[in-house]
C-alpha cells in the first residue's frame, strides 16, 4: 500500500518520507504535584492538577488511547526525509487519502464510454 | 522450417537466422523472433508439462500469459518463451519433464487424476502425523515447474527508474496512442507504457479485405515519436497501479529489446531489465482484451491455440501455425482470423461459431466464398490425440449431448449435430474478455454484461480513466475516439480545460459502433460417455484446473468464484486471475445452475504480469554511513558491523573476546572512532524550556565548562536515551545523545513541544562532527603531546569541558568522560579534520603503544563498569527507574511537562517490575572461587532467559568474560523478587535443539572501580617505551572531503586546509562535458545554516532570504536556500573565496555537515531518474529551486539549477556509499566523476 500525504512546506510526497507521530489528541495533561497537591502550569483540566489519581488517569487515557475509528481523523506527520517540519492533516484510515473532518472522500466515478446495453 | 511467405506484417528478418539450442537439439530461428514463436516455427510441439498432471503443454498464447510457456534460458529457470526475444546462442530447456518433454517420465500422472481432486492437498496425507512430512517432501519434489540452479550465477543488469508524468497511458494500440496524444498536444507531461516491443496493438497483425490494419494509426504513432513532451516505453509492461496512481512495471531491456527512453548502450544480456514507478496525476488504461480460454475436453493439447496465437504467428513472425485448421470461436475476430489464414494457405477446414447470430455479415460471405464450412452455434467439444491435435470434435450446442456423429475428411458438411475434424490446428477461443488486470489492481469494479456477455466497467477510481478495447469497443474510430475522450478527461483531472473538446469527442462516440456481442459460453456441448464431463476440460491451464475441479469445489460449498479459486487454485500462477478469472466466474455460476453474470471476476493482484525476482530487488545499492576515519580504521584491520545507518569498526583482531583491546584501555590508551554520536546544537529563548521537557533532570543545572548527564523517556517512561548536556552560552546549549537516537533526536524535541510555540532552534552536528574518544591511564599524557591546554585534575576535571586547540590549530571541544571507567577525553571536531587529529594522536601515542579498540571491546569495558546501553540493558517495559536510574529523575519539577515524568510516579514502588541486576555466572565445575581461569567464551549469550520454577522471569542482557575480575560477569533484567543481592539464577540458552542450563549469582552491577576513583583521579598507566625520539612540531592541518573517486588527480590546489582537485586525468574535452554528465565533489566549499522564527527579517551576508520554502536565491557567488518556516541555508557556490560566517547565533557553519555534489551535463535528468522519485524536472516551477526529499532513500537537499545542472548534499557520513551507488546507477547515462573546473567553468559561462 501505498499513500501520500500533502507536506505544508514540500507539497505531495509518498508516505514513506514521513513518520506518523499518531491523531491528535491534545497537548500532555498537566501532572499532578505530589507535595502540594496544587494545579500544575499548563494544564487545561483543573480537577487533573489536584488529584493525583484523577491526574494519573487522565495521563493514562491521553498517553495510551487510541479510538482506531474508520473515518478521517486529524493526525501529525512528520516529514523527515524533506524539511523535517511536524504537521498534522487530515486523513482517512479507511481509504489511506487525505479527507476533509467528517466529509466523504473523493469517490470514483463511473467509466466513460459507450453505452453497452 | 514451417515459415509462411513473407508478408508485410511481419517483425522478423529473414536475413539474419539466429541459431539456438532447445533441450540439446540445434535449431535456427530469425531476428525479431520471440522463443516461442521460433520454437513453433522449427516444428517444436510440445513446450513443457503441466504442473500438477504433466501434460504435454505447447503453445497457447503469445503474452506469457500462463505457465504452459514457461521455459529455462541459459540456465535461468520461468522465462516466458512468449516474450523473450530470440538471441544468437540462447540455450533454451524444457521444463517440469525428466527427459524429452515429449516423453516425459510422470506424464501417468495424468492417468491419477481421480486421486488428486480439488484441493487434496489441504484435505489428504495429514494422518498419521508422520506422513505429512513424508509427502510434503515427495510432493514437493514432484510439484513446481523451472529448476533455481545454484551453480547459475544470477544474469543480466538491474536497474530501477522512476518517472514523473501528469498523464500515464497503459497501452500503445490505437485507443493508447489516441489518448496520450491528446494529452501530449496539451502540453502535459505524457508516459506510455507499451508491453510488447511496438504500438499499435492488435492492428499490428490484423489483416482486412487484405488490407493491413496497421496504416490505419501509423500516422498515430508517428506523431507520438515526434512529440517533445511524449516519452513512449516499449516493451515495459506495467505490474499494477498503487495508491494514488502510482504505476509500477518493468521493461525489457535485453538483446532485441527497445533501447528507447533509455540511452544506455543495449547490452547483449538477455536478463537486463529496468524497474520502473511512475506517478502519476492522471492515468488512462487501454489495455484491451484478451481472450477468453473455450473449455472442452483435452483443451490443452499442443495445436489448440487462440485466435491471436495462430494469427500472430502466421502474420507477425511469418510461422505457418498448422497444415490443417478448425475453428471454434466466440467473436467477430475469430472469423476474421479464419479469413486471413485461409489467405493465408492454411486449410482451414472448419470455422464454428458459439453465437447464433450476431455475426460480421462480410466476414461471413467472405467465409462462404473461401469455401469453408461456417456452423454458427456450433463449438469443440474434445481434441483427440497425445501430444499434439489429431482430430477434433464438434458439435451443436443447442442440442447438446452425443450424436452419432460424422467424420470429415477436409472441408466439408457432414449430417447430424455432432462432426470429427481431422486436423493439427485448432483454434479455439470463447471470445474476448476486456483485459481487467490493470483497471482491477487500481481498484476498479465490474458487472457482468448482457450484450458484451463479458465483464464490464461499472466504477473507475478517482483520476483514472478507460478507452478502447478494455470497453470492448472494437471499430477502429471508435477505438480512437474513445482513446481521445480518455486522453482529454484526464488532461481535464490535470486541470486543463478541454470542456468543449470533450463535449464534442463524446457527441462523436455517440454515433459510433458500441461494445461488440459476445458469447457467454464457457464449455464446448458434452459429448461422449467415455470421459466424465470436465475430467480434462482447463478452466486453468497454470495449476491444472479443471472444470470437475470447479465441480469438486462447489460440492465442498466452496461455490463461489473467491472461494473456489483459492480451494481449488484456480489463477495462482502466472495467469494471475486474468486469464481464468472471468471464466471461472462464469463456471461457477453455470455449475450453481444460476444465470451466467451473477457472480463477480475475481480480482486481479500484482503483479499483472510477473517480472523477475532479481528486477523487484534492483540494483541493491548497500548504502549506510561512514565515519571519517572508516578508511584508517580499515588498513589497521577493523572489522565493521552496521550499527544503524553507521558502518562501526567492532574487533581490531581475530580475538571476538578483544582481551588485548580491553588490557589496553585498563592498562594504557586506546584510541575510539566515536563519530556517530548524536550531537547537537539548541539555541534560542526557550531553548532550555526544550531541554527540560525532554530530559528527565534538571536542566537548569547544566554549566559552562561541565558536562551534564541526563537521560529522555517517553510517554511512559522507558528510558530511550541518554547522553550529556553543555550549557555553550546564555541561551545556548550543546549535548549528546546515543548513536541511534542521533537521527530522531530533532523529531523528538519538535514534537513534544509542539503545542507550545517555544522559539528555539536546532542543529544536527552528528555528521559535521567527529569524535575520537582517548581512554586509559596514559589519556592524558597523549593528548599533552598535541595540545597546549591545560589537561590536570585541577584544571580539567572529570566532567569537565574545555574548547581546546590541538595540532596547528585546530578548534575541538573536549570532554572529559568515562563509559569505559578510565580516564578518556573525547575529542569533537569538524569532521573534516578528523583524519588530520587521529592522525597526530597516533603518532603521540605512539611511543606508549596506542591502539584502536572498536564496539565490542567498548561494551566489555562499559559492563565491567556497570554502564547500560538503552537498548541493550533496557527494553520497552523498561522504565528508567527499573534500571536503577531514578537518581536522574528531577521529581519535585512538574511544570515543565516533563515527558515519562507521570508514569514514572505512576509506576514508582509498583511491584513485579524488571530490575536490572549484576550477575555472576557460577562455574559449572562447582569451583566459584575468585581468580579462577576460565575458557572467555564459557558464558551463557546475550538473552538467555532467566528461569524461576516453570516461568520466564528476565533475561541476560549482556554476558562477558573479565580479565580484570578473573570471572564472568553480567547484566540482566529480572523481576524484582529475584533482585536480590546473593540469590541464585536459573539461566536457559536454546542451541538448535540442545537446551543449556547455567546458574548465575546476584551481584551489584558494578565490577569495575565501583567508587569511580579511577575516572577522577587516574592511575599511572603503563611506562612509555624507551628510545623514541620527541615528537616534531605538528604538521600543517589538512581536512577531507568525505568523498574520494575511484580516478587520477591531474590538478590539485591547496585551499583553505582542502586539498582541491581541479581536473583528474579521465576528464572529458571541455567541449564533451555537458553532453553526458559529470559528478563533481563540492564539499569543500561552505555553506551555512540560518535559522531563526523571523528569518525574513534577516539578511545573512546582506542577503534577501526568499520569502517562500522551496525559493532559492542565487547573488554574489552565494545560493540563499529557503529550507522551511524557520531555516535556510547558504552555500558557496562561487567565484572567490567564501566569506566569513556573520556573527550571531543564528549562522552555524554545516561545511562539514553535508557531502555537497554537483551534477553537470544533459542526461543528469536520466541519472537522477534512476534514483529518486522526487519530481524535480517539474516544468512548471521556476528554476533555481529546492527540493528536500529522498535521493537513494538518503534524504536530500536538492538545487534543481537548470535541466542540465543539479546540485545536492545529504548528510556527510553517506558520501562514499552514496556517490558509488550514484556513479553505478548513472553509469548507463555516461555519469562521470570530474574535477570542480567543470562545475567552476559552468557558473563561468552561467554568468556571461
Amino acid at each position: 500500500m501505498t499513500f501520500r500525504l500533502t507536506c505544508p512546506v514540500c507539497g505531495k510526497r509518498d508516505v514513506y518520507e514521513f513518520t506518523y507521530g499518531g491523531p491528535e489528541r491534545g497537548p500532555r495533561p498537566a501532572e499532578a504535584d505530589p507535595a502540594s497537591g496544587s494545579q500544575a502550569a499548563g494544564g487545561s483540566d483543573p480537577a487533573a492538577g489536584s488529584d493525583p489519581a484523577a491526574a494519573a488517569e487522565a495521563h493514562f487515557r491521553w498517553a495510551q488511547f487510541r479510538m482506531n475509528r474508520p473515518e478521517p481523523q486529524e493526525e501529525w506527520w512528520h516529514h523527515g526525509a524533506g524539511c523535517g517540519v511536524w504537521f498534522s492533516t487530515w486523513r482517512d484510515p479507511a481509504t489511506n487519502r487525505e479527507a476533509p473532518p467528517g466529509g466523504a472522500e473523493a469517490g470514483g466515478h463511473e467509466a466513460s464510454g459507450r453505452d453497452s446495453s | 522450417m514451417s515459415r509462411l511467405p513473407p508478408s508485410s506484417t511481419e517483425r522478423i528478418d529473414r536475413s539474419r537466422p539466429l541459431g539456438f539450442r532447445w533441450c540439446g537439439r540445434a535449431l535456427e530461428g530469425f531476428e525479431g523472433d520471440t522463443v516461442a514463436s521460433a520454437l513453433w516455427g522449427a516444428g517444436v510441439r510440445t513446450f513443457g508439462r503441466s504442473f500438477e498432471y504433466h501434460r504435454p503443454r505447447g503453445l497457447h498464447d503469445l503474452e506469457g500469459e500462463g505457465s504452459s510457456q514457461l521455459v529455462s534460458i541459459d540456465g535461468v529457470p520461468n522465462q516466458s518463451a512468449g516474450t523473450t526475444p530470440l538471441r544468437e546462442g540462447m540455450d533454451v530447456g524444457a521444463q517440469n519433464v525428466r527427459g524429452d518433454p515429449r516423453f516425459d517420465v510422470f506424464g501417468l500422472l495424468d492417468r491419477l487424476d481421480r486421486f488428486m481432486p480439488a484441493g487434496f492437498y489441504y484435505r489428504l496425507f495429514h494422518r498419521p502425523a508422520w506422513a505429512a512430512r513424508f509427502f510434503q517432501e515427495r510432493m514437493r519434489g514432484l510439484a513446481g515447474l523451472g529448476v533455481l540452479r545454484p551453480d547459475v550465477p544470477d544474469r543480466g543488469e538491474r536497474a530501477e527508474r522512476y518517472l514523473n508524468a501528469d498523464v500515464a497511458v497503459v497501452g500503445g494500440g490505437p485507443a493508447g496512442m489516441s489518448a496520450a496524444l491528446e494529452a501530449g498536444r496539451l502540453g502535459l507531461r505524457v508516459c506510455l507504457f507499451e508491453r510488447r516491443p511496438w504500438l499499435g496493438g492488435h492492428l499490428d497483425w490484423r489483416v482486412r479485405d487484405s488490407r493491413p490494419l496497421a496504416g490505419e494509426v501509423s500516422a498515430l504513432a508517428d506523431e507520438l515519436e515526434r512529440m517533445e513532451s511524449m516519452r513512449v516505453f516499449r516493451h515495459a509492461p506495467v505490474t499494477g497501479i498503487w495508491g494514488e496512481n502510482l504505476l509500477t512495471g518493468f521493461q525489457y531491456r535485453g538483446a532485441g529489446g527497445p533501447t528507447d527512453g533509455w540511452t544506455g548502450s543495449g547490452t547483449a544480456e538477455a536478463f537486463d531489465e529496468t524497474h520502473w514507478e511512475c506517478r502519476a496525476r492522471a492515468v488512462v488504461v487501454a489495455t484491451g482484451s484478451i481472450e477468453r480460454p473455450l473449455v472442452f475436453e483435452h483443451n490443452d493439447r499442443p495445436g489448440v491455440m487462440q485466435v491471436d496465437t495462430a494469427i500472430r504467428l502466421a502474420r507477425t513472425y511469418g510461422v505457418r501455425p498448422g497444415t490443417a485448421a478448425a475453428f471454434s470461436v466466440g467473436d467477430d475476430l475469430g472469423l476474421e482470423a479464419a479469413v486471413d489464414l485461409a489467405s493465408l494457405g492454411v486449410d482451414v477446414r472448419m470455422v464454428a461459431d458459439a453465437r447464433h447470430e450476431g455475426h460480421d455479415e462480410a466476414l461471413v460471405a467472405a467465409l462462404v466464398e473461401a469455401g469453408i464450412d461456417f456452423r454458427p452455434g456450433w463449438a469443440a467439444t474434445r481434441v483427440r490425440g497425445r501430444s499434439r491435435v489429431r482430430r477434433v470434435e464438434l458439435a451443436d450446442r443447442t442440442t447438446t449431448g452425443a450424436g452419432s456423429g460424422a467424420t470429415v475428411g477436409s472441408a466439408g458438411g457432414g449430417a447430424g449435430d455432432s462432426l470429427r475434424v481431422a486436423c493439427d490446428l485448432l483454434v479455439a477461443s470463447a471470445g474476448r474478455q476486456p483485459d481487467i488486470g490493470v483497471l482491477s489492481c487500481a481498484g476498479a469494479r465490474f458487472r457482468h454484461g448482457q450484450r458484451t456477455r463479458t465483464f464490464e466497467l461499472e466504477r473507475l477510481p478517482p483520476d483514472v480513466f478507460a478507452a478502447g478495447g478494455v470497453l470492448r469497443l472494437t471499430d477502429v474510430e471508435a477505438l480512437t475516439t474513445s482513446g481521445r475522450t480518455a486522453g482529454l478527461e484526464a488532461a481535464a483531472a490535470c486541470g486543463a480545460d478541454v470542456a468543449e473538446a470533450l463535449a464534442r469527442e463524446r457527441a462523436r462516440l455517440a454515433d459510433l459502433p458500441g461494445p461488440a456481442r459476445g458469447s457467454s459460453i464457457v464449455r464446448g456441448p458434452v459429448a461422449g460417455r467415455r470421459l466424465a464431463p470436465g475430467r480434462k476440460a482447463f478452466l486453468d491451464f497454470d495449476e491444472d484446473g479443471t472444470w470437475k475441479n470447479a465441480a469438486q469445489s462447489a460440492a465442498y460449498a466452496f461455490d463461489v468464484p473467491e472461494l473456489a479459486k483459492r480451494f481449488g487454485n484456480f489463477g495462482l500462477g502466472p495467469g494471475q486471475y486474468r486469464v481464468p478469472g472471468q471464466n471461472l466466474a462464469m463456471a461457477m455460476a453455470e455449475i450453481a445452475g444460476r444465470p451466467i453474470g451473477s457472480f463477480a471476476a475475481t480480482t486481479v493482484r500484482p503483479p499483472v504480469i510477473p517480472p523477475s525476482l532479481a528486477t523487484l530487488a534492483g540494483p541493491n545499492h548497500d548504502i549506510h554511513k561512514r565515519t571519517p576515519l572508516h578508511d584508517d580504521q580499515a588498513s589497521r584491520g577493523a572489522v565493521f558491523r552496521r550499527a544503524g545507518p553507521w558502518l562501526r569498526a567492532r574487533y581490531f583482531s581475530a580475538d571476538r573476546q578483544c582481551l588485548e583491546e580491553i588490557r589496553n584501555v585498563r592498562e594504557n590508551v586506546g584510541l575510539l572512532d566515536s563519530s556517530p554520536l548524536g550531537k547537537f546544537r539548541i539555541w534560542g529563548p526557550d531553548a532550555l524550556r526544550a531541554l527540560q521537557r525532554v530530559y528527565i533532570s534538571d536542566m537548569t543545572r547544566a554549566r559552562p565548562g561541565r558536562c551534564t548527564y541526563s537521560a529522555m523517556c517517553n510517554d511512559t517512561g522507558n528510558i530511550i536515551d541518554d547522553g550529556v548536556v553543555v550549557r555553550t552560552g546564555e541561551d545556548e546549549f550543546y549535548f549528546t545523545t546515543s548513536s541511534n537516537r542521533a537521527g530522531t533526536t530533532v523529531e523528538w524535541l519538535r514534537f513534544h513541544t509542539r503545542y507550545d510555540g517555544w522559539d528555539y532552534n536546532l542543529v544536527n552536528l552528528t555528521d559535521a562532527l567527529a569524535s575520537i574518544n582517548v581512554a586509559g591511564p596514559n589519556a592524558r599524557r597523549v593528548l599533552e603531546k598535541i595540545t597546549d591546554a591545560e589537561l590536570s585534575d585541577e584544571a580539567f576535571p572529570y566532567l569537565g569541558c574545555r574548547e581546546i586547540e590541538v595540532g596547528d590549530g585546530v578548534a575541538a571541544r573536549c570532554l572529559r568522560l568515562g563509559f569505559v571507567g578510565e580516564l578518556s577525553y573525547e575529542l569533537h571536531l569538524r569532521a573534516s579534520h578528523a583524519r588530520y587529529v587521529w592522525d597526530l594522536l597516533w603518532e603521540a601515542g605512539a611511543e606508549y603503544g596506542i591502539r584502536p579498540f572498536g564496539l565490542e571491546a567498548q561494551n566489555c569495558l562499559r559492563a565491567e563498569k556497570g554502564h547500560v546501553i538503552i537498548g541493550t540493558e533496557s527494553e520497552q517495559r523498561v522504565t528508567l527507574l527499573d534500571i536503577g536510574m531514578g537518581w536522574l529523575w528531577d521529581r519535585e519539577d512538574t511544570a515543565s511537562g516533563k515527558v515519562g515524568a507521570a508514569a514514572l510516579r505512576y509506576c514508582e514502588g509498583q511491584s513485579g517490575r524488571l530490575k536490572l541486576v549484576g550477575l555472576r555466572v557460577d562455574d559449572p565445575a562447582g569451583d566459584a572461587g575468585a581468580g579462577t581461569a576460565r575458557d572467555p567464551t564459557h558464558r551463557p549469550e546475550d538473552g538467555a532467559l532467566v528461569v524461576d520454577g516453570d516461568r520466564i522471569a528476565g533475561f541476560v542482557c549482556t554476558t562477558r568474560h573479565s580479565e580484570t575480575l578473573g570471572w564472568q560477569y553480567g547484566l540482566a533484567l529480572v523481576e524484582d523478587r529475584l533482585a536480590e543481592r546473593g540469590r541464585s539464577l536459573d539461566l536457559y540458552e536454546s542451541l538448535g535443539r540442545r537446551t543449556v542450563r547455567w546458574t548465575a549469582t546476584v551481584v551489584p552491577p558494578h565490577f569495575h572501580d565501583p567508587k569511580g576513583q579511577r575516572l577522577r583521579i587516574a592511575p599511572e598507566g603503563r611506562p612509555r617505551r624507551p628510545g623514541k625520539a620527541p615528537s616534531p612540531p605538528a604538521p600543517a592541518a589538512h581536512r577531507r572531503s568525505p568523498v574520494r573517486f575511484d580516478a587520477a588527480p591531474a590538478r590539485t590546489e591547496r585551499r583553505a586546509g582542502w586539498n582541491v582537485v581541479l581536473d583528474y586525468e579521465s576528464d572529458r574535452a571541455p567541449a564533451d562535458v555537458m553532453r553526458r554528465a559529470s559528478l563533481v565533489d563540492l564539499s569543500h566549499r561552505a555553506r551555512w545554516d540560518v535559522q531563526n522564527r523571523d528569518i525574513g527579517t534577516l539578511r545573512p551576508f546582506g542577503l534577501d532570504v526568499p520569502g517562500t520554502p522551496g525559493k532559492v536565491a542565487v547573488r554574489d557567488g552565494l545560493m540563499i536556500n529557503r529550507m522551511n518556516g524557520t531555516q535556510a541555508s547558504v552555500w558557496h557556490v562561487g567565484p572567490g573565496a567564501a566569506p566569513a560566517m556573520p556573527d550571531g547565533p543564528h549562522y552555524t557553519d554545516t561545511t562539514d555537515s553535508h557531502c555537497w555534489l554537483a551534477l553537470l551535463g544533459d542526461s543528469v535528468p536520466e541519472v537522477l531518474e534512476s534514483v529518486t522519485g522526487l519530481d524535480l524536472f517539474d516544468p512548471a516551477r521556476a528554476r533555481p529551486f529546492l527540493t528536500q526529499g529522498p535521493v537513494l532513500h538518503v534524504p536530500c537537499q536538492i538545487v534543481t539549477w537548470r535541466g542540465d545542472a543539479v546540485l545536492l548534499a545529504f548528510s556527510r557520513g553517506y558520501g562514499q556509499t552514496f556517490v558509488e551507488a550514484l556513479l553505478e546507477s548513472g553509469r548507463h547515462a555516461g555519469l562521470r566523476p570530474a574535477g570542480e573546473r567543470v562545475f567552476t567553468d559552468w557558473s563561468h559561462a552561467l554568468k556571461s
